[in-house]
């Protein structure tokens, strides 16, 4: 077994246990700072930077390899450094709401995409309690690590409750 | 005696269009409305404490959202002081570059944005346009639908569309349940028409989502926002929702812009007296704090109310104008019908096309009229050839070309029989040979055979039961014989992996070369610079097929 397995597979279960290597993503990013002049785009100019969620090369994103089934559509997935490293992008170009909603975007790929759609359902007006919406902050830090969203939800809470938003009994 | 005069007159198209007075307390106002508030903002140790003549005690929920997402606050007050006619000329002078302007107008407020455009003309808006447009290449979006929802009509429509220059392809439903089918169409045409177009399905926003999630769409439109919050909570939203979606999609690596536009508020009764340029001044705070890349804007669905009023044109440009104030993409509108009158709709559509946009049309209808299912668009398929005319004789880049019979209808027939083997390899109902011939040469869906809707319907729902990816896509199009089209559509679904075509205003060209207003950014400073288009593309607009050669000639 080689080394990029191993690191694949703890990586793997990690992310099932909803904690995705969340240390190790802030490292790489840290010592990796991509600038929009000399690195973008990053496919095409920094393809080493580039790893699927499942630990892929872009090169080995073929026709032939969805033909033999080693592609698979977890394999077309955008992975947290990579959004990252598009943050630092926007922030090189000035650009701070889209680089904030990227580092959000990076936080939510470990939530499934039912997940998803319920907790945006739950953010419409009259959806929710605020203590409901206090339980899927709570969840959203907790078991996703997902603090920047976490926060989000949290000012909603309080805004909706002030602005008579909240689910009605 | 009546006048034979007014007699003719009252007959010409433009006296069907509606129009209104100025009604300033119901919102019946373009721009410069009585009770608009005047600019203000006050910050308290980093917090806005003020925003446009606002307390924050009084804030709604939209004034909440701006103060605390939109606004660059370290440069607010800099920005606030300056005179509003001083930086409407700053916007006119050739000699003051979009660089030193974006860090000034990300840092104004609402209000502040509409001061400053209030005594500039349409010419000195479009010169504004031209320069502060984000992405220096303009460019152009078509919409791609059907009265009867046929796939592989929809398909032929969009490899011919792909063939003619749009960059973005956008398709919408007559019956809902036909969606996965419609996008599905898009996709597998479009790319047959040429690799690297984005593709879209404007459908209900959790839909919308789940179709791009599964790859039968390649970025996202419809996330409408609005300018009061009566009208964003019948919109079923609120900022904070469409900022956790806009999150949502970038976190499936899919591209997404928001969508507002004058008049909505006016339209849905809610408008608080306030005039509409301002309301949708608000949206576009709204859209930059969500961390949107770009908006579609330029009043949509709703233009006959600005349509209607004094100035109401000159306000869209406006609202265009301003969405590029803000560092953002600008899919600017001119995509529902307006008016009767073809002196019109011309008129408003020269708006975008002479500065150019990051697409002028959101929606050129590259059917016919009748076909357009979101209620017809102010250019349709019967204009291809009058506004190819207008690029030869302006000299301007609407980002369409001229191409022949020939190619055409072979890029249709062999976007028809693509789909037709998607569907073969997908398990759905069997396009027919006889379909294809008939989606190879029509013009609408007069011309095409009448599908099985029902069953049609069963197996629309059914492939998203089963979970049908782009990835199936992909195999169904490799195994039917179509390996260049597969190759194309897992080149789209690649880009979700590297992500560069998040970045604003980002579109992909022949080459699969992303070309965004990070690497491609406007950097307009009067003639010769700027955006000019290449002697190659000016030969490819100059040779519509009509013209009369010197060797022609005997």
């Amino acid at each position: 077994m080689n080394q990029q397995l191993i690191e694949q597979i703890v990586k793997e279960v990690m992310s099932s246990m909803g904690t995705v290597s969340e240390e190790t993503s802030k490292t790489d990013s840290m010592t990796v700072k991509v600038d929009a002049q000399k690195d973008y785009p990053l496919g095409e100019k920094r393809p080493e930077l580039i790893k699927t969620p499942t630990n892929k090369d872009l090169d080995q994103i073929t026709l032939q390899g969805v033909i033999d089934g080693s592609v698979t559509s977890e394999d077309v997935r955008i992975a947290p450094e990579t959004l990252e490293l598009q943050a630092q992008v926007a922030e090189s170009m000035r650009r701070k709401p889209l680089a904030q909603n990227f580092r959000r975007a990076a936080e939510l790929i470990a939530v499934p995409d039912e997940r998803i759609l319920e907790i945006y359902n739950a953010l419409r007006p009259y959806r929710s309690t605020k203590e409901e919406l206090l339980a899927i902050a709570e969840e959203l830090e907790g078991k996703f690590n997902a603090k920047m969203n976490a926060k989000l939800v949290r000012e909603a809470a309080d805004v909706y409750e002030k602005r008579d938003r909240l689910k009605k009994d | 005696m009546k006048s034979k005069r007014f007699q003719v007159l009252s007959e010409r198209p433009v006296n069907q269009d509606g129009f209104v007075a100025e009604w300033p307390e119901v919102g019946l106002v373009a721009m410069s409305g009585p009770n608009d508030p005047k600019p203000s903002i006050r910050i308290e140790r980093g917090i806005v404490v003020e925003l446009d003549g606002k307390k924050r005690e009084e804030f709604d929920f939209i004034d909440t959202f701006i103060a605390d997402y939109a606004i660059n606050l370290e440069k607010a007050e800099e920005a606030m002081s300056i005179d509003s006619n001083e930086f409407a000329r700053m916007l006119v002078d050739i000699n003051v570059p979009r660089e030193k302007i974006i860090p000034l107008s990300t840092a104004m407020t609402p209000a502040k944005l509409c001061d400053v455009v209030k005594d500039m003309n349409v010419v000195e808006l479009m010169m504004a346009l031209q320069k502060m447009r984000a992405r220096k290449t303009p460019s152009n979006q078509c919409h791609v639908t059907n009265l009867k929802d046929n796939p592989v009509q929809i398909a032929a429509d969009a490899a011919e569309a792909a063939l003619r220059g749009f960059d973005e392809q956008e398709t919408t439903v007559g019956i809902v349940r036909y969606a996965p089918f419609n996008a599905l169409g898009l996709l597998v045409g479009a790319q047959t028409g040429r690799g690297g177009i984005l593709t879209q399905c404007s459908v209900e926003e959790a839909t919308e989502l789940e179709m791009g999630m599964r790859g039968l769409t390649c970025y996202a439109e419809t996330v409408s926002v609005y300018g009061t919050e009566p009208v964003f909570v019948d919109g079923d939203d609120t900022p904070f929702s469409k900022a956790f979606l806009a999150s949502a999609y970038a976190s499936r690596g899919l591209k997404m812009r928001f969508t507002s536009g004058t008049g909505s508020e006016v339209q849905m009764g809610y408008a608080e007296g306030k005039s509409m340029l301002y309301l949708e001044a608000r949206c576009i705070f709204v859209t930059k704090g969500a961390g949107s890349q770009g908006l579609q804007n330029g009043s949509i669905s709703c233009i006959g109310v600005p349509g209607g009023v004094p100035s109401g044109i000159r306000a869209v440009l406006a609202e265009n104008l301003f969405t590029t104030m803000m560092d953002m993409e600008v899919a600017s509108g001119n995509d529902q019908t307006f008016s009767h009158s073809d002196i019109r709709r011309t008129a408003r559509t020269l708006m975008q096309m002479l500065p150019g946009t990051d697409f002028i049309f959101s929606g050129y209808s590259a059917t016919p009229n009748y076909d357009n299912m979101f209620a017809g668009s102010n250019f349709d398929a019967e204009d291809f050839d009058d506004y190819n005319v207008l690029q030869r004789d302006l000299k301007v880049d609407g980002g369409l070309r001229p191409v022949s019979e020939d190619e055409v209808v072979a890029i249709r027939n062999k976007a028809a029989r693509a789909i037709q083997v998607v569907f073969e390899g997908l398990g759905l109902p069997a396009i027919t040979d006889q379909e294809v011939e008939a989606a190879t040469y029509a013009h609408g869906s007069n011309d095409m055979p009448d599908r099985n809707v029902v069953e049609d319907l069963r197996a629309a729902d059914d492939m998203m039961k089963r979970g049908i990816t782009g990835i199936d896509i992909v195999k169904a199009l490799s195994k039917g014989g179509f390996d260049d089209v597969a190759q194309s559509v897992l080149n789209m679904l690649k880009q979700r992996v590297s992500g560069d075509y998040l970045h604003t205003s980002a579109i992909i060209d022949k080459d699969w070369k992303i070309v965004s207003a990070v690497n491609d950014l406007n950097d307009y400073q009067g003639p010769g610079t700027g955006y000019r288009m290449s002697d190659a593309r000016w030969e490819e607009i100059k040779a519509i097929p009509r013209a009369i050669r010197p060797e022609d000639v005997n």
